[in-house]
């Protein structure tokens, strides 16, 4: 078990820790961090249970005697809907817990209709395929006639039962999150306050006793300046910490509480998605969900799935085991909906809304510790996601409403929330569950990947086949093991002259470097045209909103400066959703905040370990206000 | 038949003031499409000098309400001056000039009269036989044109929304309407106005150019660094010597407003589009600023319009400026101040 | 003489200025594509409104702070969600359209209804804050309109700064020219339509927000349905204006030759 607490180093957030500031103190009896589907199933259980008129004797607020309990949830993005997906899910969970559930109730859901798997061919001629892919390409297109051959790609005939959604909805998550949201709130049981980062547990001891938020009016490394409000603790019996596959307060437990013997976090993605309005005369359905892999590149899967009203939402994935030094995703998803089989659907269209978030792809294996004393995590931060079956929002629901049960039973028992009891309720009740019984299945399923796309393709239709009982490919390496450098990665295809050439002027002319090489790679320019195809700083615009409110510290910090210095591939520029990150002075990368959208990339892609060994990157993603919020997420 | 009251308040030197002038021209072109009745309503300490400027309008009417009471521009004496000349005309439709001071008082004054209104009509025409407006909504995003039928019918119009009358033949006398004030008429007092130092004064309403300074300016520069002071004065420079109007976007007009050592002449009263003005200008030069849509709707009155940017992928390269510059804002700037300030020592 | 004003804002919500917006047709209308899925805030205006509310409300002890929105039940929710940990204030809900096309004048009844619903509401405190237009309708009418309803004649519009001194209120006003007409008012009652005023936006205050709560969420709960429509308006025509322009991009050319352009093209009339 790792436990950094010594390495960390200039922490800014510590200048205002035991300098004698003052914080205001409140106390309640559940605190949540974060509002995701985790966190909605946790809180839709919770306060239909506390709306019961016959609950009124049953549960009592110990934090305001002769008050029903006080459930608060902080999260941090300004609007509930954060939310990047375009999501296809079979909804069981959810299902369950909304057993009359109308998807045109929810705007932009759908039941699923027809699937489909796709390989897509090249029709570029850049993507870096192995020579092996590249006979069975040439291969599979001399015999196209005796394949679903469409548009430089094929239609898979026969996908295992394990991929298909079939019975499922197709959701905007960002709308399902809201209108959970509007329910949570409408009771009047619960309160859920956006705009309000939670910067770290309060950990006494091996318990936790709450929460602090995150100090408002500072400068941009956190220091008091006019208007300083230091961040109040919000102190509770329980702490439920439902803040994703990022979220700083679920990776501070880790690190300071420690993680499970033989866990890590080493498999991870970044998805960057848009949801289009397509052209007037596109037919297709509303529930179509097509999912593809093979291009931009071989390591590349991507989505689109079609919503109600013309609207679809397309995205890719790149993955960490994409070993290149330069990896990033905006550019690649437009090539991507360029490709011919999306694009005769997604020429004229329209962007609505744009994002980008990271998947936590380590399963099982990246599960934290589920719960101690007075404290529990859920979703997809607590590794409940399958990543066998790519499915993350119901599995998280589910570990949201099982925490509830959990919670009620303690409750109505008059127990308290320590770790023996938590594990005897909500962890039980998990463990004994189709998520877990699932997640087993999955849990080494993707280790093929880690030695290429054929392998890890075979090997998860293995694991799906066998139940799991065989799987193909190594334990993962943590990602910045994998990173070669720029010189071996292009190595006898661009000369190392060549290469430094290109870094210096992509430098000059303040074109990314990824940019750059990509052109040089022979990837096309884009076409701009306004409205679908757009640069980069214009989809953050068009997109949504990316917020920032003032008065907050930047929350991407590179830890060790030096290490920034002699680090040749600076991934975190390339692969930044939002160029947040950018060259900066002298070695260290800029980071602005008016630009990030929060998916956390960053925070995995590094290629610097922190020390010698050490699973942590020199990136720290913290706390931060703001975010991107798309209108038609 | 309609009747339609042009109503406008006069200067303190007792003239009309453009916006006057232009409602005057709007109700002239409305009677004679209509075949309706024409009346002018003013209202202020004093109107003859008034007189000259409306001459042969062909009013019926002419109407006045005048007195020290009416000196300031107060609601609630604007508000008894303006509901006595609507019904002392018999309105049926009311053109009312553009300014604040109409702003304030014309809907309150719609109430007391049963009537219905629309502000901010950039246009007034005559469709069909009956009157039409148009006026913008969602701050200039939207274009409506819409009709009432209900009298009165109020339009207070925007500025520059018909060409200005011009008075010509004999000067007209004006009848006063009488108006008792009430006991609580008075209970507020017009203490004076506060204006920024002459030096300090950005806003121009009637410069030729708006000139707007966008975030950008306060950005690292291609050097690593930001550069303050040297973006005060390049402008502050071009803004002296081109007597251009300043105008900036919502993001550096909040970080003005934060307090932050940013350009300490700007303020959310240079802002234009979202919560800041439309301002209206013959030509609008943008620099350093990205021209996103809630910022570029604030141009909707900038006729011709220039940005210097280095990001050629800008907002403004796609239809929203004639021309996109793709150039360093300081080193042209630094050289337009250099030009004018010759041109002007000619 | 006892202190503390009874300062009733007026407010409601407007999509958030970064979204595109699109006109339809509705069935009582015009209305925005999407428009109850499109992000919703409070109307700027009306925000610095009820934070120079509450900021003159802090100063003067006895003061209380309504807010009177006319909205969609669920968008109204929404934005509490986001304003509700700035300002402690008291909410007053009424449950329909919030769109820029309704008219003026129906909105103005029945938010002049329901201030003179709330109880113990007293004429000789009570001061009407608002925004001096919406970033919807931007008519600046519907506060001058209430106002009238409740016969108050002491109305002020682009409003930036109010304070107290001899004699009663002090108030700043937006007039042409960048500059504010000062005028002074000898107390309540009184209508403020605020412009943006001289406060930065409060930060979220937890304890703030909870206390907010315990009145917010009943109030929705409560809310009266008010039906708002077009009134008297007959709408011709409603549409996005169309982008003409084609832009010239000049690259590559020195800042010198680009000053010397532009110079010329600033001189010409």
């Amino acid at each position: 078990m790792f436990s950094t607490k010594e390495i960390l180093l200039t922490d800014p957030t510590t200048s205002t820790e035991g300098a004698g500031v003052e914080r205001q103190t409140m106390n309640v009896d559940v605190v949540c961090v974060g509002f995701g589907p985790a966190m909605g199933g946790f809180l839709t259980t919770l306060s239909r249970a506390l709306s019961d008129p016959a609950a009124a004797s049953a549960f009592q607020s110990a934090a305001m005697p002769g008050m029903p309990p006080q459930v608060l949830c902080y999260e941090r993005a300004e609007d509930l809907g954060f939310g990047v997906s375009g999501v296809v899910t079979r909804a069981r969970g959810i299902r369950q817990t909304f057993p009359d559930l109308d998807p045109s109730q929810i705007p932009m859901a759908t039941p699923v209709g027809d699937e489909k798997v796709l390989y897509l061919f090249d029709p570029v001629g850049a993507s870096r395929r192995s020579a092996g892919l590249k006979v069975a390409d040439r291969l599979a297109k001399t015999f196209k006639f005796l394949l679903k051959y469409d548009l430089d790609a094929i239609e898979i005939p026969f996908t295992p039962e394990f991929l298909h959604k079939k019975g499922g909805l197709v959701l905007s998550i960002g709308q399902f999150n809201q209108w959970v949201g509007a329910q949570v709130m409408g009771s009047g049981a619960v309160q859920v306050w956006p705009g309000t980062p939670v910067s770290k547990a309060l950990v006494e001891g091996k318990q936790v006793v709450g929460v602090r938020l995150l100090d408002q009016g500072t400068d941009k490394q956190g220091r008091p300046e006019a208007g300083f409000m230091p961040g109040m603790d919000v102190r509770a019996p329980l702490t439920v910490v439902g803040d994703g596959p990022v979220g700083p307060v679920g990776r501070q437990l880790d690190e300071e509480l420690g993680m499970p013997d033989g866990h890590h976090r080493r498999d991870w993605a970044v998805g960057c998605k848009m949801v289009v309005s397509l052209r007037d005369d596109v037919d297709l359905k509303p529930g179509t969900v097509l999912h593809t892999f093979g291009y931009p590149e071989p390591e590349i899967f991507g989505f689109m799935y079609v919503h109600p009203d013309r609207m679809a939402s397309v995205g890719i994935f790149v993955p960490s085991w994409m070993d290149s030094p330069v990896r990033t995703s905006y550019r690649y998803l437009q090539h991507y909906m360029m490709h011919p089989y999306l694009w005769r659907y997604l020429k004229g269209g329209t962007l609505r809304s744009w994002g980008a978030k990271t998947l936590l792809e380590s399963g099982m294996r990246g599960e934290p510790q589920l719960a101690g004393d007075g404290w529990a995590r859920i979703g997809e931060g607590s590794g409940s996601t399958n990543v066998l079956t790519g499915s993350g929002v119901d599995e998280a629901w589910s570990t949201g409403v099982q925490l509830a049960e959990g919670v009620l039973q303690l409750w109505k028992e008059g127990k308290p929330f320590t770790r023996e009891n938590l594990d005897a309720t909500y962890v039980a009740r998990r463990r004994a569950s189709w998520v877990e019984a699932e997640g087993k299945v999955a849990e080494k399923s993707r280790d093929g990947f880690q030695r290429g796309m054929v392998t890890g393709l075979l090997g998860m239709a293995i694991a799906g086949v066998t139940g799991g009982k065989i799987n193909l490919g190594p334990e993962p390496v943590a990602p910045h093991e994998r990173i070669p450098s720029l010189a071996d990665y292009y190595a006898g295809r661009i000369a190392p002259e060549e290469l430094e050439r290109i870094q210096k002027e992509s430098a000059a002319r303040g074109v990314p470097l990824h940019e750059a090489l990509m052109d040089r790679a022979g990837w096309p320019a884009i076409p701009y045209d306004g409205q679908l195809l757009v640069s980069h700083q214009d989809a953050l615009l068009m997109g949504g909103k990316v917020q920032a409110p003032g008065g907050f510290a930047d929350h991407v910090v590179f830890t060790r400066p030096e290490l920034c210095k002699d680090c040749g591939e600076k991934i975190c520029i390339s692969v930044c959703s939002g160029q947040a990150i950018t060259l900066g002075e002298g070695s260290v990368p800029a980071f602005d905040r008016e630009k990030c959208v929060h998916c956390g990339a960053c925070l995995w892609n590094c290629s610097q370990p922190l020390e010698k060994g050490s699973e942590r990157t020199n990136v720290e993603f913290r706390a931060g206000a703001g975010g991107l919020h798309s209108a038609q997420n | 038949m309609e009747t339609i009251l042009v109503l406008a308040y006069t200067e303190s030197d007792g003239s009309l003031a453009k916006a006057g002038l232009e409602a005057v021209g709007a109700g002239v072109e409305l009677a004679k499409a209509l075949g309706g009745k024409l009346a002018v309503g003013l209202f202020g300490a004093d109107v003859q000098s008034a007189a000259q400027a409306v001459a042969g309008c062909g009013a019926e009417k002419l109407l006045s309400v005048t007195g020290p009471d009416f000196a300031s521009a107060r609601y609630a004496t604007d508000a008894a001056a303006a509901e006595a000349l609507c019904k002392a005309a018999g309105a049926t439709l009311v053109i009312g000039a553009a300014g604040s001071r109409m702003a304030r008082v014309l809907p309150g004054v719609t109430h007391r009269l049963g009537g219905q209104v629309d502000t901010h009509v950039s246009c007034v025409a005559v469709e069909g036989g009956k009157p039409v407006a148009a006026r913008w909504f969602y701050r200039q995003r939207i274009e409506a044109k819409l009709a009432r039928q209900h009298r009165p019918w109020v339009l207070l119009l925007d500025p520059g929304s018909h060409a200005p009358w011009k008075g010509e033949g004999a000067k007209v006398a004006f009848t006063a309407v009488p108006v008792t004030l009430s006991e609580g008429a008075k209970r507020t007092r017009v203490t004076g106005v506060k204006a920024p130092q002459a030096d300090q004064q950005t806003i121009r309403p009637d410069a030729k150019l708006l000139f707007v300074a966008g975030a950008g300016w306060t950005k690292k520069q291609a050097d690593g660094q930001p550069h303050m002071a040297e973006a005060e004065k390049q402008i502050l420079g071009f803004l002296r010597a081109s007597q251009a109007s300043l105008g900036t976007s919502k993001s550096l007009a909040d970080l003005a407003g934060e307090g932050q050592a940013v350009l300490g002449f700007m303020s959310h009263l240079n802002q234009v589009g979202q919560t800041g003005s439309t301002p209206r200008h013959p030509k609008g030069l943008a620099t350093c600023c990205h021209g996103e849509e809630p910022h570029v709707v604030g141009w909707r009155f900038i006729n011709e319009r220039r940005a210097v940017n280095l990001d050629p992928n800008c907002g403004w390269a796609r239809g929203k400026a004639d021309v996109l510059y793709v150039a360093d804002a300081f080193a042209v700037m630094s050289k337009m101040t250099e030009l004018l300030e010759k041109n002007a020592g000619k | 003489m006892s202190t503390g004003y009874q300062i009733v804002v007026c407010g409601s919500i407007v999509p958030d200025p970064l979204q595109s917006l699109e006109p339809i047709a509705g069935p009582t209308g015009p209305a925005l594509k999407n428009e109850l899925m499109l992000p919703a805030v409070i109307d700027p205006w009306a925000g610095h409104a009820l934070y120079e509310a509450a900021n003159l409300a802090a100063k003067n002890p006895g003061s209380k702070v309504w807010l009177v929105s006319l909205g969609p039940k669920a968008k109204l929710q929404q934005v509490m969600m986001a304003v509700g940990q700035k300002v402690p204030f008291e909410l007053v809900a009424l449950d329909g359209p919030a769109g820029g096309f309704t008219d003026a004048h129906e909105v103005a009844a029945k938010l002049a209804d329901a201030i003179k619903a709330i109880p113990g509401l007293d004429r000789s405190k009570l001061l009407v804050f608002g925004g001096w237009e919406s970033a919807s309708r931007g008519a600046g009418a519907t506060l001058q309109l209430v106002g009238e309803r409740l016969e108050i004649c002491d109305q002020f519009q682009g409003v930036d700064q109010v304070s107290a001194v001899e004699g009663g209120l002090e108030i700043l006003e937006r007039v042409e020219g960048g500059k504010h007409q000062v005028s002074v008012c000898a107390g309540p009652p009184a209508v403020l339509g605020w412009a943006t005023g001289s406060l930065g936006e409060p930060r979220n205050n937890p304890q703030v927000g909870m206390a907010n709560m315990r009145t917010i969420m009943p109030a929705l709960q409560r809310a009266t349905a008010a039906a708002v429509g077009i009134g008297g308006i007959q709408y011709q025509s409603v549409a996005l204006p169309t982008q003409q322009r084609v832009t010239r991009i000049v690259k590559d050319v020195p800042a010198d030759e680009i000053a010397r352009e532009l110079v010329e093209w600033i001189s010409q009339d």
